[in-house]
C-alpha cells in the first residue's frame, strides 16, 4: 500500500476528500451532474495524457474511442439483454482492440501523419455510427439504455462509481509513469533514438500506450451512455477530440495530476458559458470552441510546459530559495555559540 | 459509360479543390517545416468573408478580391504574431498549436455568421452545360480554371522567378539562406500569405457549387492533407494529380457504393496510403516513419 499510495500522500489525501464529500458539500442536482461529467472526462483525459506526455504521440481521435464505447455498451444492453456490468467490460475491450488494429496500422507515424490518420479515424467512426442504421439507429440515435443504480438513488450511485473507476486510472497512471515502463515513455519522449539504444522498444510501448488510452476512453464511454440514457452520434466528432486535448494541455502534458486537473478546469469553463450564454443573449452554443481554441494557443505560446508543471517548479525554485537561507541561519547559530 | 464520365467529371471537380488545398500545406511545409492544420479554415473563410462582403452590398468583384486580401493578410499574421513566436517548438507543440488556431477561427467564424449555410451565385450562369451527355456546371469550368491557374501561376514562381529560388533555398537549408542575405523568415511569412490567398481563392469559387459554411474547412483540410500526403509530402505536382486521383476515386466511390459514404472513402484512402507507403505514389524521402 505505502508503495501504492506513499508517493504522492498530501495530494492524493486531498483528492480523495474532495472526491467523496464533494455530493454532500454540493448536495444540488445540477453540481452532481457536473461532477459526473467532469469525472468522464477525466477519464479520457488521463488515458490521452499517457498518448501525449509519456509516448509524445498525438490523438485527435479520442472521441472515436469514447463513442465506440459508448456504443458498445448500449447496443448490448438494449438489444441483446446483456446486464450493464457486461456491457461495461465490452466497453473496455471493444475499443482496446479498435486502438490495437489501428495502432498496428499506423505503426510507422509520428507527428503530422499520426495526428492526420486519428483525425481521419475519429471521422469514420462518427460516420460509420451515422450510417449504421440498423444497429446504432442513425443520426436519431438510441433510447432507454438502462441505468445504473446501487443504493437506489442512480445520480449518487454513478456519481461514486465514475470517480472510483477514475480513482483507479489515476492510481493505475501514476504508478505507470513512476515504473520502469514510465521512464521508458519518458525516455521516448525526450529522444526516441537514445531510447531505442538503451533497449527500449519503442514501438511497443507506443502501442501499449494507445491501447490503455483507447480503454480508458471506451470505459468512460459505456459510463456515459449508462448515465445518459440516450445517444446519438453528435457528440463523438472533433469538438469532443478537440475538448480533450485540451485539457491535456491545459493541465500539461507530461502530468497524469495535469490532466485530471485540466478536466476540472475545462468542465468549470465549459458550464460557466453554458450559465453565461443563459444572461447574455447574443452568445450562441460555439462559444467554447473559440474558448478551447484560444486555450490551445495561448498554453503553446505562453507556458508550453502547461499549468501543473508550471506552479509545480515555480513551488519548487521558492522552496530552494527557502532552503539555503535556513542553511545559513543555522551556521551564524552554530558560529555564535 | 455516361454515368462512368459524369462521375469522373465530378471528381475532376473536387480534386481540383483539394488539389489547392494540398498545395497550400506544402507551399508552407516546404519553407517552414509546419504543417498548417488551419489550411481549410482559409477556403472557409474565403467562401464566408465574400458572402459577407455581399451581404453588405459590395459588388461580387470587389467583395472577392476583399476576401482574399482579408485572407492572405489573416495567413501573414499568423505566421508572423504566432507561428514565429513559438520558434523552437516540438512537432507536437506545433500540431497543438495549428489545431488551436483551426478550432479558434472556426469558432469566431461560427459565433460571427451562426451555423447557416450560404451559397454564391454563380459567377456566370445556373444553366449547366452538356457534352455527349455529361451535364457539367458552368461554374465548375470556372473552378477547374481557377485552379489550373492557380497551379501555373504557383509553378511560375517557385521554378521561373527569383523569389521562388529564395523560398526554395528556405527550405533546403534556412543558415545558408539567412548567410546569403535571405529571411527564412520573411520566406516563411510570405508562404503562410500565399497559402492564406490560394485558399481563399478556392474557396471563393467553389461557394457557389457547394454552399459555405463555418465548419467546411475541416473536411477539405483533411482531404487536401490525404492529397499532400499521397503525393509525397514536399513535391507539388505529385500532390496536384493526388488530389485529382483522390477525387474521382471518392466521386466513384460515392457513385457506385454509397453517397453517405464518400467523405469516409478519402480518410480509408489517407489510412491505407499511410499504412502501405506513407511516403507517397511520388515520395522519394521516407517521411513520418518510428512513430507509433
Amino acid at each position: 500500500m505505502k508503495q501504492l499510495f506513499g508517493k504522492w500522500g498530501k495530494g492524493l489525501g486531498i483528492y480523495l476528500a474532495l472526491m467523496i464529500l464533494f455530493p454532500f458539500v454540493m448536495p444540488d442536482e445540477y453540481y452532481r451532474s457536473v461532477g459526473i461529467v467532469i469525472g468522464l472526462h477525466a477519464i479520457v483525459s488521463i488515458g490521452l495524457c499517457l498518448v501525449m506526455g509519456l509516448a509524445g504521440q498525438i490523438s485527435l481521435g479520442q472521441a472515436a474511442f469514447w463513442g465506440i464505447g459508448a456504443y458498445t455498451s448500449a447496443v448490448l444492453t438494449t438489444k441483446f439483454g446483456l446486464t450493464p456490468l457486461l456491457g461495461l467490460i465490452a466497453s473496455a475491450i471493444v475499443p482496446a482492440l479498435f486502438a490495437f488494429i489501428l495502432g498496428r496500422a499506423i505503426a510507422g507515424l509520428q507527428g503530422y501523419y499520426l495526428a492526420m490518420a486519428t483525425l481521419a479515424f475519429g471521422y469514420i467512426v462518427q460516420i460509420g455510427i451515422s450510417e449504421w442504421e440498423p444497429v446504432t439507429g442513425g443520426a436519431s440515435g438510441m433510447i432507454s439504455i438502462p441505468k445504473i443504480a446501487f443504493f437506489g438513488d442512480s445520480e449518487l450511485s454513478m456519481y461514486y462509481l465514475i470517480w472510483g473507476i477514475v480513482t483507479c486510472v489515476l492510481l493505475f497512471s501514476l504508478n505507470l509513469m513512476h515504473s520502469r515502463i514510465g521512464r521508458a515513455f519518458r525516455a521516448i519522449h525526450k529522444s526516441e533514438i537514445a531510447a531505442t539504444s538503451m533497449g527500449v522498444d519503442v514501438r511497443k510501448f507506443k502501442l501499449n500506450a494507445f491501447v490503455v488510452s483507447g480503454m480508458f476512453a471506451g470505459i468512460s464511454g459505456g459510463l456515459y451512455a449508462h448515465y445518459m440514457g440516450i445517444l446519438d452520434p453528435q457528440p463523438f466528432g472533433m469538438h469532443e477530440s478537440i475538448k480533450f486535448l485540451t485539457m491535456v494541455v491545459i493541465g500539461g502534458m507530461t502530468s497524469i495530476w495535469g490532466a485530471l486537473i485540466g478536466a476540472l478546469l475545462i468542465g468549470f469553463i465549459s458550464e460557466g458559458l453554458v450559465l453565461l450564454s443563459e444572461v447574455v443573449p447574443g452568445l450562441q452554443g460555439d462559444v467554447d470552441t473559440i474558448v478551447f481554441g484560444a486555450i490551445l494557443v495561448l498554453i503553446v505560446m505562453f507556458m508550453p510546459e502547461g499549468l501543473v508543471p508550471r506552479i509545480r517548479s515555480m513551488y519548487e525554485k521558492a522552496q530552494a530559495k527557502k532552503a539555503p537561507a535556513k542553511t545559513e541561519q543555522r551556521m551564524e547559530g552554530k558560529a555564535a555559540t | 459509360m455516361t454515368e462512368l464520365l459524369q462521375y469522373v467529371a465530378n471528381g475532376l471537380v473536387s480534386g481540383g479543390i483539394y488539389a489547392i488545398v494540398a498545395v497550400g500545406f506544402i507551399t508552407i511545409y516546404n519553407v517552414s517545416k509546419v504543417i498548417n492544420l488551419a489550411q481549410g479554415e482559409f477556403l472557409m473563410l474565403g467562401g464566408m468573408v465574400t458572402v459577407a462582403m455581399i451581404g453588405m452590398n459590395v459588388p461580387y468583384a470587389l467583395a472577392a478580391l476583399l476576401a482574399i486580401l482579408i485572407v492572405t493578410l489573416i495567413g501573414v499574421m499568423m505566421q508572423r504574431y504566432v507561428i514565429a513566436y513559438v520558434k523552437k517548438a516540438s512537432p507536437i507543440s506545433l500540431i497543438i498549436l495549428t489545431i488551436g488556431i483551426s478550432t479558434l477561427i472556426r469558432g469566431l467564424a461560427s459565433f460571427i455568421w451562426g451555423k447557416d449555410a450560404y451559397a454564391l451565385d454563380p459567377i456566370t450562369s445556373n444553366q449547366p452545360i452538356s457534352l455527349g451527355g455529361v451535364n457539367i456546371a458552368q461554374q465548375s469550368i470556372w473552378i477547374l480554371a481557377a485552379v489550373l491557374i492557380i497551379l501555373f501561376l504557383l509553378w511560375y514562381l517557385m521554378d521561373r522567378t527569383m523569389l521562388g529560388k529564395k523560398i526554395n533555398a528556405c527550405s533546403v537549408n534556412p543558415m545558408a539562406a539567412r548567410l546569403m542575405g535571405i529571411s527564412p523568415a520573411k520566406m516563411s511569412m510570405l508562404a503562410f500569405g500565399i497559402s492564406g490567398a490560394t485558399g481563399a481563392i478556392a474557396g471563393i469559387v467553389i461557394a457557389p457549387l457547394s454552399v459555405t459554411s463555418y465548419d467546411i474547412g475541416v473536411l477539405l483540410g483533411i482531404k487536401g492533407f490525404s492529397a499532400a500526403i499521397l503525393g509525397g509530402l514536399g513535391n507539388p505536382l505529385g500532390a496536384a494529380v493526388a488530389a485529382f486521383i483522390l477525387g474521382i476515386v471518392e466521386s466513384l466511390g460515392a457513385g457506385y457504393i454509397s453517397s453517405g459514404m464518400k467523405d469516409a472513402i478519402a480518410f480509408l484512402v489517407l489510412i491505407a496510403m499511410l499504412l502501405v507507403k506513407p511516403s507517397g505514389i511520388f515520395g522519394e524521402r521516407s517521411v513520418g516513419k518510428g512513430g507509433l
